[in-house]
Parts: C-alpha cells; sequence; structure tokens
C-alpha cells in the first residue's frame, strides 16, 4: 500500500522530477508514503478538520526540498505511531509549529518577536501570521524571487492595501519588473514589521523615504530632486517632525509628514492629474490639516524648491540680501569698535 | 529737571522700565529663536530638551513676541503722542550733526582730528542702536505675526511672503543679536569710557561728571535751565519722518566704517608707495620739488 502510494505520487509528478532530480533526502519518501495522500487528515477538538498532506512535488521544489528531510522540521516524528498533539483548534495546530524554524534561522524569528505580528499573537489574535503563514510550511520559496511575490504575500492578508499599492506609482513599476521601487518589506520590513501608527515609527518615514528620494543616483534615473528630504526637514514641518521626538501620544496629529502630503500606499507621481500634490489638489491637501486654508496658502510651501532666481524669487533675493547686510552692518560696527580700541591705546 | 549735587536725572521711570522690558524680552527671545533657527544642531536641540519640548519653546517665543509687539506699540504711540500734541521733542531722531559727529569720530580715532565732536543728549551710536532696535523690531513683529497667522495672512497676500517672512525673521533675529553682542555691550559696557557698565537706564539718574563728559551739550542745555527745543511750527507728518531718518543713520554708519578706513587704508598704501617709488626712480619734477639728490647718479 504504502509502496503503491509512492509509485504513484512518482508517476504523477514525474515530469517535474525528470528535469531536475532532487538529490535524495534521507527519509522523505517514508513520510510522503502516508503524507503524501491527499486526505489524509485528522479532526481536531473543535472539530475542525486539519489536512496532513504533504505536496511531494511542492516540497521537493521548495528551497528546503533538496536539503532537509522532514525531522529536521518534525523531531520526534521519525517513527510511526507519532506523538499525540493535543491541539483544541487550527489556531493552536499552527501555533505548536512555530518554535520549529528558529532552529536554523535565529536570527530572523528574533527579529519576528519585536514585530506587530508576534504582538498581535501574543495578545491573543490567531489572525496574525508567523513564520509558514507568510513562507509557506512545506512549499517554501525565496520569498523575493520576484519581488513582486513580496506583495502576493502580504496581500493575503492586507488586501486593500495591496490593491492601492499596486496602483501607485511604486506599486506599478514593481510589477513591470522595476528593481528600485519599494516592496512592502522595504517601508515596513520583513520580520521586525512595526505598527505603523506608532508615532516613533511615523517619525522615522522621512528618513526612511529619504533613503530612496536622497540618493542622487536615483534622484538622476528618475529626473527627480534629490533635495525633497532635505528641503521638507528645512521647513516647518520637517523641523517639527526631528525636534518633536517621541514626546506626543501616538496618534496625535503634530505635523505634515511625508506621507500625510503625498499618501501612503497609493503614493502617485507628483505630475499625475490626480495626485494629492499636484497644485490644483494641493490645498485640500493642506486642508487636511490647515482648516480654512485659502488659494494662497500652498504657496507658503515651496514645494521641495531651493529658493532661486526663477522659484520664490521674492525668498532668494530676501535671503541674498540678508546674506550681505549681516556682514555689512556687523563688520562696520566691529571695525568702529576697533578703531576706537586702537585710539584708546594709542592715547595711553 | 531735578538735579542734585552729584547726579542727575536722565531716564523717566516709563523709558527705564521700557528698557527692562526689551531686555528680557530680548534674552526669552533669543533663547527660545535660535534654536529654532539653528534647530539641526545638537546644542540647539539640548537646549530644546533642556526647556521642555520644542512645543513649550514655541509658546514661548510667541507670547515673548506678543508682549515684544505691545511694547513696541506703547513706546512709539508714547514717543509719538506727546511730540505729536507738540510738547515735547524727539531727542533720538538722527540729525545731520549725527552723520557729521559720525565721521568726525572715525577722523579723530585715524588722528587726522584733534578733537572728538561733542554729543547733546543722545549720541549717534545710541541713536544708531535706538533705530537699529525699533526698525528691526518692526520687521520683527511684522513677519512674526505672518508667520503665526499663516492661514489669515493668506487671505491677504501671496503665499511666498510666508517663506519671505520665514527668512527675513530668522535673519532679522540673528542680526539684532549679532548687533546687540557687539555694538551695544561694547558701547554699554565694554568700552574704556563705559567699562564696567552705564546704570544710569537702571537707575535713572546719572553722575554729573559722566554726564559733562559724554553728553557736554545737553550738560550745558541743563546747567543753563534750557529745554529742548520742541517742534514747535513743525507740520504732524514730521513725526513720519523720523524713522526714515532713523532708516538712513542705520544704514549709514556701518557703510561709513568700511568707507572711511578704506580711504584711510587707501591713502597710506598710496603715500607709502609714492615714497617707495621716490626712493627707487625719482622723476626729474619731483627731484626739483624735493631737492633730494638723483638715486640713479650713483
Amino acid at each position: 500500500m504504502r509502496l503503491a502510494l509512492a509509485f504513484a505520487l512518482l508517476a504523477a509528478t514525474g515530469a517535474a522530477w525528470a528535469e531536475e532530480p532532487p538529490p535524495a533526502v534521507l527519509g522523505v519518501q517514508d513520510c510522503l508514503a502516508c503524507h503524501g495522500d491527499p486526505d489524509l487528515s485528522i479532526t481536531l477538538g473543535s472539530g475542525e478538520t486539519q489536512s496532513l498532506h504533504v505536496d511531494a512535488a511542492a516540497y521537493a521544489r521548495s528551497v528546503h526540498g533538496s536539503a532537509l528531510n522532514c525531522t529536521a522540521c518534525h523531531p520526534g516524528f521519525a517513527e510511526p505511531p507519532h506523538p499525540t498533539v493535543n491541539t483544541a483548534n487550527r489556531a493552536e495546530f499552527r501555533a505548536a509549529f512555530r518554535g520549529v524554524c528558529k532552529t536554523c534561522h535565529l536570527e530572523n524569528d528574533r527579529k519576528a518577536h519585536d514585530g506587530v505580528h508576534w504582538q498581535l499573537l501574543a495578545a491573543g489574535d490567531t489572525r496574525a501570521p508567523f513564520c509558514a503563514d507568510c513562507h509557506g510550511a512545506h512549499a517554501i520559496a525565496a520569498p523575493a524571487r520576484p519581488r513582486a511575490r513580496i506583495s502576493q504575500t502580504c496581500a493575503q492578508c492586507h488586501p486593500a492595501v495591496v490593491a492601492a499599492y499596486r496602483a501607485s506609482v511604486h506599486g506599478r513599476a514593481l510589477l513591470d519588473g522595476n528593481p528600485d521601487v519599494p516592496a512592502c518589506t522595504d517601508c515596513h520590513r520583513a520580520h521586525d514589521i512595526k505598527d505603523p501608527r506608532q508615532r516613533a515609527w511615523l517619525l522615522e518615514t522621512p528618513q526612511l523615504c529619504g533613503k530612496c528620494h536622497g540618493d542622487p543616483k536615483l534622484a538622476a534615473k528618475y529626473g527627480m530632486s534629490p533635495n525633497v528630504l532635505q528641503t521638507y526637514l528645512a521647513d516647518f514641518h520637517g523641523m517639527t517632525a526631528s525636534l518633536h521626538g517621541r514626546k506626543h501620544a501616538d496618534g496625535a496629529r503634530f505635523t505634515a509628514l511625508c506621507v500625510d502630503c503625498h499618501g501612503v500606499h497609493d503614493i502617485r507621481r507628483v505630475k499625475d492629474p490626480e495626485s494629492t500634490v499636484i497644485r490644483a489638489n494641493l490645498v485640500k491637501t493642506c486642508r487636511k490639516c490647515h482648516e480654512g486654508a485659502g488659494e494662497a496658502f500652498p504657496a507658503a510651501w515651496l514645494s521641495h524648491y531651493e529658493p532661486s532666481p526663477t522659484k520664490a524669487p521674492l525668498v532668494y533675493g530676501v535671503r541674498i540680501f540678508y546674506r550681505a547686510f549681516i556682514p555689512f552692518v556687523i563688520g562696520g560696527l566691529v571695525l568702529q569698535m576697533g578703531l576706537h580700541l586702537r585710539r584708546h591705546w594709542k592715547a595711553r | 529737571m531735578s538735579t542734585s549735587a552729584s547726579s542727575v536725572v536722565r531716564f523717566s521711570r516709563r523709558a527705564r522700565v521700557e528698557h527692562v522690558a526689551v531686555m528680557s524680552l530680548f534674552v526669552v527671545l533669543a533663547l527660545t529663536g535660535f534654536p529654532q533657527k539653528f534647530f539641526p544642531d545638537p546644542w540647539a536641540q539640548a537646549m530644546v530638551g533642556a526647556m521642555g519640548g520644542i512645543d513649550r519653546v514655541r509658546w514661548l517665543h510667541r507670547a515673548a513676541g506678543l508682549l515684544f509687539a505691545c511694547l513696541l506699540a506703547v513706546h512709539l504711540g508714547g514717543a509719538a503722542w506727546p511730540t505729536l500734541r507738540r510738547r515735547a521733542r524727539l531727542s533720538l531722531v538722527p540729525e545731520g550733526k549725527d552723520f557729521q559727529d559720525a565721521a568726525a569720530m572715525l577722523r579723530f580715532q585715524l588722528g587726522t582730528e584733534a578733537q572728538p565732536p561733542v554729543f547733546d543728549r543722545f549720541d549717534y551710536r545710541q541713536k544708531f542702536e535706538y533705530w537699529g532696535l525699533v526698525l528691526g523690531g518692526a520687521v520683527m513683529v511684522a513677519t512674526g505675526f505672518l508667520l503665526l497667522f499663516p492661514l489669515a495672512a493668506t487671505a491677504f497676500v501671496s503665499g511666498q511672503l510666508v517663506p519671505v517672512a520665514k527668512v527675513a525673521h530668522s535673519n532679522e533675529g540673528l542680526m539684532a543679536f549679532l548687533v546687540v553682542v557687539t555694538w551695544h555691550i561694547f558701547n554699554a559696557h565694554l568700552s574704556p569710557e563705559a567699562f564696567p557698565g552705564d546704570s544710569s537706564i537702571f537707575t535713572g539718574r546719572i553722575a554729573r561728571e559722566r554726564l559733562r563728559h559724554e553728553h557736554p551739550l545737553e550738560y550745558a542745555r541743563i546747567m543753563e535751565g534750557r529745554a529742548l527745543e520742541p517742534l514747535a511750527g513743525s507740520p504732524w507728518w514730521s513725526v513720519l519722518l523720523a524713522p526714515i531718518r532713523g532708516a538712513m543713520l542705520v544704514m549709514y554708519l556701518p557703510g561709513l566704517g568700511f568707507v572711511i578706513v578704506g580711504r584711510h587704508l587707501a591713502r597710506r598704501a598710496w603715500r607709502g608707495l609714492s615714497s617707495f617709488r621716490r626712493a627707487r626712480a625719482p622723476e626729474p619734477a619731483e627731484k626739483a620739488e624735493s631737492g633730494e639728490p638723483p638715486a640713479s647718479a650713483a
């Protein structure tokens, strides 16, 4: 019976195996004799059915397929009869395997314990994912190959966010295979994901966006200004963000960060007619915080431009005036003070 | 004019109170303003932290700024009202003599004039500082209000004036600070004549000797029992000319330093150069004039 099942599987997946026969990993075939059966399942205490089937072909293709046998992750399950796993429901069943990955992936496991998903799990939210929920259990593939895979993974639980992201300037480019745009994990990180509503994380967003938008090479490649971060930080909003530290309670609105004007997942090209920061829409964006702002108000912000004779000539002029006027006044006065002292010492 | 044997009343109670008020507000505004101007620097962040965070720093700065605006209004009103009613004369308004005094003083200091100029109630340095404070204060108040109420302001003016106001406020503040720490601290404390300081703006009284020495024209008037002549007969709008004259002095005095010192140095350089030339290769005309033996004769 066992042998027959194994042969059947071999036949079914023969095509894949014929191309690239995986090195025989000791013992996998023995386990598949039972776990290769798509109908193999147990009934949990809650009455839920938990499948115990392992897709042999998917496992063979997975990153572990050529290196690990089953007992590497399921120690103690080498021989039947297997130890009894007492789990009341599927959530508990999944939880029972959570400690497995850290045997090899200790660093990422540690990071994941700093992440928001673990906080939710620890708080009893069983919907929150841990290793296998994102990476898969047996069909583990390289998580970022292709990079668009990352957003597919997150979309399992965050479909609305990913849909907005896919329509954004970053998301569309990612789907086109552009290697320069951020996927979910480039901003949120993969394992130590922070709660994005937290003040501490929000305050880091200018630096986060600045990683790419302050890079002169990327700016040149895409015709963007490399000064957006520095011009933001030099103005009132950026100064407030820099000086605020972490004093305010989470959630209290205190200054505009990059995402408050440009959007978060639905960021558009600034020239896009639907962009929140294009001139036609800008006053509406300002009014999110500055209620009652008039049509002239958005010009108070120089749109990340450095004042120059063509952009904001008045600001530029006043700046140049003081650059000359301060040394003129102070220099002229210091000169006279020097003469005063010189005369005094000469007279003595 | 109340006088005693050793001292004379120089400042009214009102002037003394205004001085203490502007001095305190200036310190608060500088302490809360510069950390905002230089916020990326570690010292600025440390100061913001020490004062209890940026929100409190801003609150303090705005409160002090509003008080400063009130003080400026009260001061200008107090100065203009009696003048308009022809009861007093603005003793701080620059006159032709102040412009001449400044040049004369520099010539004296350079040694081309034998005697320093003599001053009336306020000398040109004091008038310069007064008008620097009043005009600079007006710039600070106007730009400060624009920055404090950008929504209301942009209902009436172009939005670009907000960043203009920020640049002006920030630079004008820096300049005011630099003028105070150089010109005022020097003239009121560190200069050999003033050291360690003139307390008359706090006590209201000046030593008779000091007055006679520093403000001989005023001293003479007081001795003769004459007051400053009021603006009798001049039209009401003459008050409006006062800030214009003030602005002229504010622009004139620093430039004068460069011009007079520059001219002095140029003359010396020219003189040095020509004597050097005379020594090396004298021209026939000069030979005859100076009577020196020709250097080339050897």
